[in-house]
């Protein structure tokens, strides 16, 4: 049985319908018509346990409304939800126990407290024995480098810090599953990275399934092994960046450098740019394997240089966006 | 492992921290104790005022006066104490921080309370006390263990009322993101008319007043105490019950609560 699962998932959201013209807020505060907006229109999933997913969407798609549905602070129009057997709106406070949530907008640490008395009420509220948090707790200030500013209110942490605290604060307990949402917006490279580390980490050693919203592809690259991707509340992809990248992509390049500035005619590729001894050549790897292509090259023309570039997802994320009604 | 036991556990855990983060502003502690004391004090020194000139209002003298607005203002501490983070509560639902509460293993309610100690209700509370004490030795009631008991009884049960009228006042708020009008006009309708035999309102006013339930915080159970039940214009034993009030609110509340929060939308993020 799948640990996350979502059927037909369905959010509404109600607000007033706005009038115009004369008198429009008088008319808009006596109506008692509502306008319905459809956040999540029939999202259905599943995830097994230890997967690391990618929840991947433009703003306003509905990737913030699935996770709160998952966690249990939105209660769905329709559909079901169960984690870890716990349909979470119903069971908050038993689905609590068994996942971690980590919201990149808003810190769930106590703003006045020290971070590591943070860490302490949430290891008492999880009833963990005291030797379990003290070794996670080592474990954690050892991984997140948390040393320096563990004695420091959270109010005064800079964002990085803040947020290195939320993950060990979500994950000190040992939940089964962890929501990340946009967890490194707003950070610098370098704490990017170590979030990233981190949670690769956590995933490959103590196979916590991990659910991430992102806007930041690599992210993704250096983490997920399988994408949902969401738009208009309904999902538009389940699977692999690779297949991603195959079914809306599909043509790669290969640059050519060429001893001497000559045209460049290859039966299977097409010539997207030419100059100063340089070609870049367009192909489907379906029709024409990159090694014949790079052998007839090699054969046909005086060829110094090749390079076979990848497809950047951010590209392919960027056309699915645009393409979009 | 949500019982009620787990329940106490986890607001003793959550105080502690509470408490932590308030001692770091320690002046604004004994800042705001004794502004709560100063503006209760002033309000019975009106009524003061009022008594001097005309001895007795509505048959009750200063000492019956002080009795009802000690009784009033105890249970208003007694409720407020606990509650009063429910003044942050619609702000915490507009601004989605609710939703902390959402996805920790313990009762949202609790944490909501737990979140921050403020120390203004203890200055309503202690200074309700000195006013109740004083009272009690200027009227005449012999205080026995009845009387006493129906005394506590009946401040808890008027504590209940506030308490429950604002919980679910304040979980409208959960439909409509904002509820704190509202909740101040009650409040203030509390404060104004509870601290005066109902009677002087006159009949509609005092019907109205028992429907809000302003009468059952402390006019008639002290009425009861004073003797006077018959002068309270309702049946005796409706009065005498008038401490079980509290329990029926508070109840009814808590439920219209649960109910609101299924309706929680949090923010867009």
């Amino acid at each position: 049985m799948p640990l996350i699962e979502a059927r037909g998932l369905v959010k509404d959201f109600h607000r007033p319908r706005r009038r115009t013209g004369r008198f429009a807020g008088l008319r808009t505060l006596v109506s008692r018509e509502r306008e319905t907006v459809r956040a999540v229109d029939g999202v259905s999933f599943s995830i097994e346990s230890g997967e690391l997913v990618g929840y991947l969407g433009p703003n306003g798609a509905g990737k913030s409304t699935t996770i709160k549905m998952l966690t249990g602070i939105l209660t769905p129009t329709a559909g079901e939800v169960t984690v870890a057997g716990v349909v979470p709106w119903r069971k908050r406070q038993d689905n609590a126990r068994n996942i971690g949530v980590v919201f990149g907008q808003r810190s769930q640490l106590w703003w006045d407290l020290p971070l590591v008395e943070s860490l302490r009420l949430v290891g008492k509220l999880y009833r963990m024995p005291r030797t379990r948090y003290e070794e996670n707790l080592a474990k954690f200030v050892e991984l997140l480098d948390m040393r320096p500013f563990l004695d420091t209110p959270v109010r005064q942490l800079s964002l990085g810090q803040r947020m290195r605290g939320d993950l060990a604060a979500a994950m000190i307990y040992e939940p089964a599953v962890l929501y990340l949402d946009e967890p490194t917006v707003g950070l610098d490279v370098i704490a990017k990275e170590r979030i990233r580390k981190f949670v690769a980490d956590l995933s490959s050693t103590s196979g916590t399934t991990v659910l991430l919203t992102t806007h930041d592809m690599d992210d993704v690259e250096a983490l997920c092994e399988r994408l949902i991707l969401i738009d208009h509340g309904k999902v538009l992809y389940d699977g692999t960046p690779a297949a991603l990248k195959d079914s809306y992509a599909p043509q790669r390049e290969l640059v050519v450098q060429l001893a001497s500035p000559c045209e460049v005619t290859v039966a299977g590729a097409r010539t997207v740019e030419s100059g100063e001894g340089v070609v870049r050549l367009s192909f489907d790897p379906a029709e024409t394997p990159a090694a014949a292509l790079i052998s007839e090259l090699f054969g046909n023309y005086p060829v110094t240089d090749v390079s076979l570039q990848e497809t950047d997802l951010e590209d392919v994320i960027k056309k699915i966006y645009a393409g979009r009604s | 492992m949500t019982g009620v036991r787990w329940q106490l556990r986890a607001a003793l855990i959550l105080l502690g921290g509470a408490v932590r983060g308030a001692v770091q502003y320690r002046a604004d502690i004994v800042f705001t104790m004794i502004a709560g004391a100063l503006y209760n004090g002033a309000g019975f020194a009106t009524i003061w005022v009022v008594l001097d000139r005309f001895e007795v209002i509505a048959g009750w003298d200063i000492g019956d006066m002080a009795l009802l607005y000690g009784m009033r203002l105890v249970a208003h501490g007694l409720w407020l104490v606990p509650f009063n983070q429910l003044d942050w509560f619609s702000d915490h639902v507009r601004e989605g921080s609710f939703d902390r509460y959402l996805v920790r293993p313990a009762s949202p309610l609790l944490q909501l309370l737990t979140t921050r100690i403020q120390f203004s209700p203890f200055g309503d509370l202690i200074s309700g006390l000195v006013v109740l004490g004083a009272a009690m030795s200027a009227v005449d009631v012999d205080w026995g263990p009845l009387t006493v008991a129906y005394l506590v009884f009946a401040l808890i049960g008027g504590a209940l009322i506030e308490g429950g009228i604002q919980l679910a006042l304040s979980s409208i708020a959960f439909r409509t993101l904002k509820a704190d009008q509202v909740k101040l006009t009650v409040d203030s309708v509390f404060n104004l008319f509870g601290n005066y035999p109902a009677r002087i309102f006159g009949t509609a006013g005092q019907l109205v007043l028992s429907v809000i339930p302003v009468v059952f915080v402390a006019y008639l159970p002290a009425s009861v105490l004073l003797g006077r039940v018959d002068a309270a214009g309702l049946p005796a034993v409706v009065a005498w019950l008038s401490p079980l009030a509290g329990v029926v609110v508070a109840t009814a509340s808590y439920l219209v609560w649960r109910r609101m929060l299924l309706g929680y939308q949090s923010s867009g993020t």
